[in-house]
């Protein structure tokens, strides 16, 4: 075999193999990316019960009304039927733009949990930078997926959130760090049922997954 | 006494009829994330029969809905179906006691139904104890319930497995499985996983691998070359440089002589200065250039033509003659010009001779009116030019220069007169076969000298030889005289050094080589002495051209140190000369 024979088979040798892969890499890719959604809610739901652990009942009285949320105005489906007619880019739209509209409001949250009014305070702010790492590889992944599923456009909600400090005094920042963190465990939960969603739909070689 | 019986039993009535209490949500849940249901407890109907009702709104509207099923999930229930059941949004219930004597509202309670999904059991769970070769073990097998949705991955289900024995209070958690598998061999140990993730990463390391193997080995094969020879570098052979072994088979010798002979030996000392100047005639690429007739302004050389028919008259400075010949060309010279326009050899100065006698003053000629411009030939001419300006071909010291391809001086031995008609003829011959017109003395010369002497053995290079030439006499032009050595007509020493004996080099200076008019009867001389003479007749003459250095490039540098200085009295420049 010539010199340039051998290397053109090579080459198709691995485009194959790399087809064959990406075939399978993809529902790995969603495994993965359901997940680190699953994992995030889990973070969110404990840091979320630390938080009320030791929470002062005027805080509840103060708490604002969850449409008070910057991504309410992003438009979802409410339930099963609705979620499971919405083709797959679209539920992959969702997720993205949920994740990224909540990278700045995380990172805030990162900030002040060190200096919060709260006795799990230590617990609290671990927690949060775990979070915050969680959803960039989360975004990361997503990323792949989304180049990996080949989709024509791109269209990303715009969900900006305008906020830059949780309050003044230290009940209103206790107060406003739960009302952020109530937020955010709704939007993961989310982005978790929507990317199990997509799993399940991409899974068709092996039902058993599913 | 009736009034104290009478008015204990009226208070024991009033009691007992109140307001009902106020009933208490328990819990809610929703089995599939598809629908939810809510109980509540009632606080007390206050001895009156009391109804309850659930109202709920949504957190984002005002609008308040009452429970659409109260039944479904039984007493002191509401069952919210799929149409009434929103997602991710929360749901603010209440339930209202009323009965006869009012009613009572229980605390408000915030649902949002995907936090409380509760799925139902697994079904068909058994357990069957099973005789292995390795011993009993318990196969627990089970189904998924039958409200989850898995299969669209609505809801994602995690079984675990949990054992205890019959007199133990707590349960032991035995194995975790993410979703799949519905049965579980249970042998105390055993847990099955199943990570497809893994395998398909090394998949991906192993065809990486092999494809740089590939590509590496590809490689290699195409630069075996460069890499043997980095490896093995190969050891050098003795050669000599030109010689091929080609030119042994080929049987020519010369050929095979030729390339042995290294150019530029034996060495000479570099003589830049003006006496070598003046005394070379010229060189390799100024013979070249004015042969092709291109680079006429810069590099032709002119020969004076010294219109004398004396022999020896020949001033030779190898550059301006060649470029004043050339100028003369272009201007249209005549053709007769240009015999006598052979630079830098005798030849030059014999030829003119004969021409100028039959076509008179040449536009030479005004040239040599210059007298300053005029220098010697040099020693490297011709074959001497005789009084006739015959050249004798064949004598004793050809005095060809360094021109191998030029100057051919083993030829065969012919008449002078012949070869001196040979050069007559030739040359308007030649004019007219030499369109160019500038220097086309240059090119006739080159042809006559090959025709008219004949070729050498190609490829020998003429045998460097000199010719002594001595100043016969300086014209009142101020034009030097010149005549070979070996001039038979040549008056025997003793006469010249009686006269006027302008053989003596005087001093070279600012590119001049100045001679000194000799009259002592002794003839041996260096050339140190005075050279006013010379350079008086320059200026008194006036030339119109002043007195320029013929040569061109030269330096202050006294030329002694490349001359050596002849018993007679002259230079001998041969040493001076490089080897072209």
């Amino acid at each position: 075999m010539t010199q340039g024979s051998r290397l053109y088979f090579a080459v198709t040798v691995l485009m194959c193999a790399f087809v064959s892969i990406n075939g399978v890499g993809l529902n790995d890719l969603l495994e993965r990316a359901s997940q680190l959604s699953d994992k995030l809610h889990s973070l969110s739901t404990s840091l979320t019960n630390d938080l009320d652990s030791h929470f002062p009942p005027v805080g509840r009285v103060m708490m604002p009304r969850p449409s008070m949320c910057h991504t309410s105005s992003l438009q979802i489906p409410n339930d099963k039927d609705q979620a499971l007619k919405i083709p797959e880019d679209e539920l992959l739209s969702l997720a993205r733009s949920l994740l990224l509209a909540w990278s700045d409001p995380l990172a805030l949250l990162s900030s002040e949990a060190s200096s919060l009014a709260h006795p799990e305070r230590n617990t609290i702010n671990s927690k949060t930078k775990e979070l915050q790492d969680n959803i960039n590889s989360l975004g990361a992944g997503l990323e792949h997926v989304f180049h990996k599923m080949g989709s024509s456009s791109d269209n990303l909600s715009s969900l900006p959130f305008y906020t830059n400090s949780l309050g003044q005094d230290k009940t209103s920042r206790l107060v406003n760090f739960h009302f952020l963190l109530s937020c955010f465990r709704r939007d993961s939960h989310k982005i978790d049922s929507f990317l199990k969603v997509l799993r399940c739909r991409a899974a068709k070689k092996r039902p058993e997954m599913c | 006494f009736c009034l104290d019986q009478c008015f204990i039993f009226l208070i024991f009535i009033q009691i007992k009829m109140v307001p009902p209490g106020k009933p208490r949500l328990t819990s809610c849940r929703s089995p599939e994330k598809e629908t939810f249901t809510c109980w509540w407890e009632p606080g007390g109907d206050g001895g009156l029969p009391t109804t309850y009702a659930l109202y709920y709104h949504l957190e984002n509207s005002e609008t308040v809905y009452e429970c659409p099923d109260y039944r479904t999930a039984g007493e002191n229930s509401c069952f919210f179906n799929k149409n009434d059941t929103s997602l991710w949004v929360n749901y603010n219930i209440t339930v209202v006691a009323t009965n006869a004597l009012g009613k009572n509202i229980s605390d408000p309670v915030e649902v949002d139904v995907v936090y409380i999904v509760q799925p139902n059991t697994p079904e068909n769970v058994t357990a069957v104890v099973v005789h292995d070769e390795q011993g009993p073990f318990v196969r627990v097998s089970w189904e998924k319930p039958r409200t989850a949705d898995t299969r669209s991955g609505w809801i994602t289900l995690l079984y675990q497995l949990r054992v205890k024995q019959e007199k133990d209070k707590e349960w032991e958690v035995v194995g975790h499985l993410y979703n799949i598998l519905h049965m579980l061999k249970w042998s105390k140990v055993a847990v099955v996983f199943y990570i497809p993730r893994e395998r398909s990463l090394w998949i991906m390391i192993t065809i990486f691998s092999v494809f740089i193997v590939l590509i590496l080995t590809w490689t290699l094969n195409v630069k075996r070359n460069s890499v043997k020879l980095c490896l093995l570098p190969p050891v050098p052979g003795p050669k000599i440089k030109g010689f091929e072994k080609q030119l042994l088979k080929s049987g020519k010798s010369e050929e095979v002589f030729n390339t042995l002979v290294i150019q530029g030996f034996p060495p000479t000392t570099d003589y830049d200065e003006l006496l070598v100047e003046y005394l070379e005639v010229y060189d390799n690429e100024e013979q070249e250039l004015v042969l092709d007739g291109k680079d006429l302004s810069e590099d032709c050389m002119k020969s004076k033509s010294p219109s004398d028919s004396d022999s020896g008259r020949g001033s030779c400075d190898s550059r301006t003659l060649l470029l004043e010949k050339c100028m003369e060309g272009r201007e249209g010279s005549g053709s007769g010009s240009d015999q006598h326009q052979y630079s830098q050899h005798g030849e030059t100065s014999w030829a003119s001779t004969e021409s100028s006698e039959s076509q008179g003053p040449e536009p030479g000629s005004p040239e040599s009116a210059d007298g300053c411009g005029k220098t010697w030939p040099v020693v490297f001419s011709s074959p001497q030019p005789q009084t006739h300006h015959h050249y004798q071909v064949g004598a004793a010291k050809p005095a060809y220069h360094s021109v191998p391809e030029i100057l051919n001086h083993s030829s065969p031995h012919t008449t002078p007169s012949n070869y001196h008609q040979l050069h007559h003829q030739d040359i308007p011959q030649q004019e007219g076969r030499f369109s160019k017109p500038a220097c086309r003395h240059s090119q006739s010369y080159n042809q006559f000298n090959l025709d008219g002497v004949g070729t050498p053995a190609p490829g020998v290079p003429p045998s460097p030889s000199l010719e002594y030439v001595e100043v016969q006499r300086v014209n009142p032009e101020n034009m030097l005289l010149l005549r070979p050595l070996s001039d038979p007509n040549r008056e025997p020493e003793g006469l010249d050094c009686a006269g006027e004996d302008y053989s003596k080099v005087k001093e070279v200076t600012n590119n001049i080589l100045l001679l000194q008019r000799d009259t002592s009867h002794q003839c041996v001389d260096y050339y140190s002495q005075d050279l006013d003479n010379q350079a008086d007749q320059c200026t008194t003459q006036q030339p119109p051209h002043p007195c320029k250095p013929a040569v061109h490039q030269s330096n202050s540098r006294m030329p002694h140190e490349g001359m050596r200085v002849m018993g007679n009295g002259y230079v001998d420049s041969t040493v001076l000369m490089p080897s072209y």
